[in-house]
């Protein structure tokens, strides 16, 4: 009932939003590279019919998911072992608190000298800016395990590996998905960033953009814009859905 | 060396906890032994060090010197030799009731059918088999308890450790709790080490009682509880049940009065 409510009032003022923009281009009190929502529509599907939008959406997707991934094995992983061993922990900390704060947008002309304008470079710049908030949780979640948990399972007579895998691992997962959907949204940012390079020739919905601005066509750019953010919508309700799947003994503390 | 009827021996146990300033003595060189086959209890004032002492024969804190022995071997380390029960409840909440009493045996990677057979007749044994589904977090604390010692039984440890075990429940379920303990322990008749702060639970369940005094833990008496088994809950109505649980009264006590009387001297003063 409040959940349905929410969502209507969601609806509404979303329309209400395009409403009033629609309403200003209709009248031209707005200046017309501010494009208007029907003509940002009728470009989406204009570019969904044209048939390359398929190919720039797949490049964009293959970028973000394959860095996403490597968040996921990498950033879980390392984020368990830094919080577990308190040694691999303090080897850790300086050099995240260093990098963290960086924006690693900045680190995208070292990663170009190395490895040219190419896919490697840019799933690199979106798992480096997607890392941290991943490894920073799951270090968090594993820290705060009950001490009980863990002296449970050594009186069963758990090897630290089974420790790891069967009671840290579940326990943490909570707050590994907490990192996770920050991390994922992360991967979709900078699935622009990295884009903006080598745009003359491609695929992917950052090359889309530069190119409609290229072209002059606002409305293009905004139906881009509109795709990002559709991708990041969709991916994020799947990320909630696997943890709801994953974490279905959560759910009644929730 | 070794008495061949001891389950557990403990010999001129320290704990020092120490800082950079200073060093502060816990348990202060106690030796115990626990008889196989028998259950007994340690009381004392809170933060005196039962339960780090009980932490210590489980192999989960280190000791800073003496010996603890277990049917004769040295504990180093946690292990299922001695199967510990907690305060709090230590049920993996993302499990059921069944995967948590078979967790032990599955990381022994014992055979299927073996620890299906295990579990339930362990769970039966807690009267709980019919809600091996749920999940802990739908179970009462009395409840969760029980599970908890299905599961410790389950992996079949030479000597039990309950550290406060019934603490975090009210009165009238601690008690339904110190009834079903006796009950399931006649069955197993493993050796318990039993720490609690709660005397009438001590000499309910006992067969002997150690107190201990304040920090630094010292075993200030051993009483043995005379009662025959199987007991019930209206040994808590006899006058000699009366009698055990006055003296330890004032055995923990006399540590009290101390302090009462300096903080009265202030007063007057």
């Amino acid at each position: 009932m409040d959940n349905k409510l929410l969502r209507m009032i969601a609806v509404i003022e979303l329309l209400a939003i395009f409403l009033i923009w629609e309403l200003l281009a209709v009248f031209q009190w707005f200046p017309t590279y501010l494009s208007s929502p029907l003509a940002i529509f009728k470009s989406m599907g204009e570019l969904w019919l044209d048939g390359d939008l398929l190919n720039h959406i797949g490049s964009s997707l293959f970028r973000s998911l394959m860095g996403f991934l490597l968040v996921v094995i990498v950033g879980v992983t390392l984020g368990i072992l830094a919080g577990y061993y308190r040694r691999v922990g303090t080897f850790f900390d300086p050099i995240v608190n260093t990098l963290n704060p960086i924006p690693k947008i900045a680190l995208l002309p070292i990663l170009m000298v190395w490895f040219g304008i190419s896919d490697t470079t840019r799933i690199l710049i979106i798992f480096l800016t997607a890392f941290f908030p991943c490894f920073v949780a799951t270090r968090d979640g594993v820290k705060s395990i009950k001490q009980v948990y863990l002296w449970s399972g050594q009186n069963m007579g758990a090897s630290t590996f089974q420790l790891l895998r069967k009671i840290v691992f579940p326990v943490t997962l909570p707050k590994i998905f907490d990192g996770l959907r920050v991390s994922l949204g992360l991967t979709f940012v900078m699935m622009f960033s990295s884009e903006i390079i080598g745009a003359a020739n491609g695929f992917g919905l950052g090359f889309l953009i530069l190119n409609a601005d290229l072209g002059g066509r606002t409305d293009y750019m905004f139906a881009g814009v509109a795709f990002i953010g559709l991708l990041g919508f969709i991916f994020d309700k799947l990320l909630l859905t696997i943890r709801g799947k994953v974490l279905w003994w959560d759910v009644n503390k929730a | 060396m070794t008495k061949k009827n001891a389950a557990m021996e403990i010999e001129n146990l320290r704990k020092v906890y120490s800082t950079k300033n200073e060093d502060t003595v816990a348990i202060k060189d106690v030796s115990l032994t626990i008889p196989e086959g028998k259950f007994v209890s340690i009381v004392g004032p809170s933060g005196c060090g039962k339960s780090t002492f009980l932490h210590i024969v489980g192999g989960f804190i280190e000791k800073s010197s003496g010996k603890v022995k277990v049917r004769g071997k040295e504990v180093e380390k946690p292990g299922p030799d001695r199967g510990m029960m907690f305060q709090e409840s230590a049920l993996f909440p993302w499990l059921n009731v069944f995967d948590n009493v078979a967790w032990g045996l599955d990381i022994q990677g014992m055979p299927k059918k073996e620890k299906n057979e295990i579990v339930e007749r362990y769970l039966k044994l807690v009267r709980l088999w019919e809600f091996r589904n749920q999940l802990p977090s739908q179970l009462s604390g009395g409840m969760r308890q029980r599970i908890s010692l299905a599961r410790i039984l389950a992996f079949d440890p030479e000597v039990l450790l309950m550290d406060e075990p019934f603490g975090a429940l009210d009165a009238q379920t601690r008690e339904e709790m110190q009834v079903e303990l006796l009950r399931i322990w006649s069955e197993s008749k493993k050796s318990v080490l039993f720490v609690t702060h709660d005397i009438e639970e001590a000499v309910f369940l006992s067969d002997t009682v150690v107190v201990f005094s304040g920090r630094p833990a010292v075993i200030s008496e051993v009483i043995d509880i005379k009662f025959p088994r199987p007991r019930d809950l209206n040994l808590y109505k006899s006058p000699e049940f009366r009698d055990y649980r006055n003296q330890i009264w004032d055995l923990l006590h006399q540590e009290h009065h101390k302090p009462v009387q300096i903080v009265s001297e202030v007063v007057n003063g």
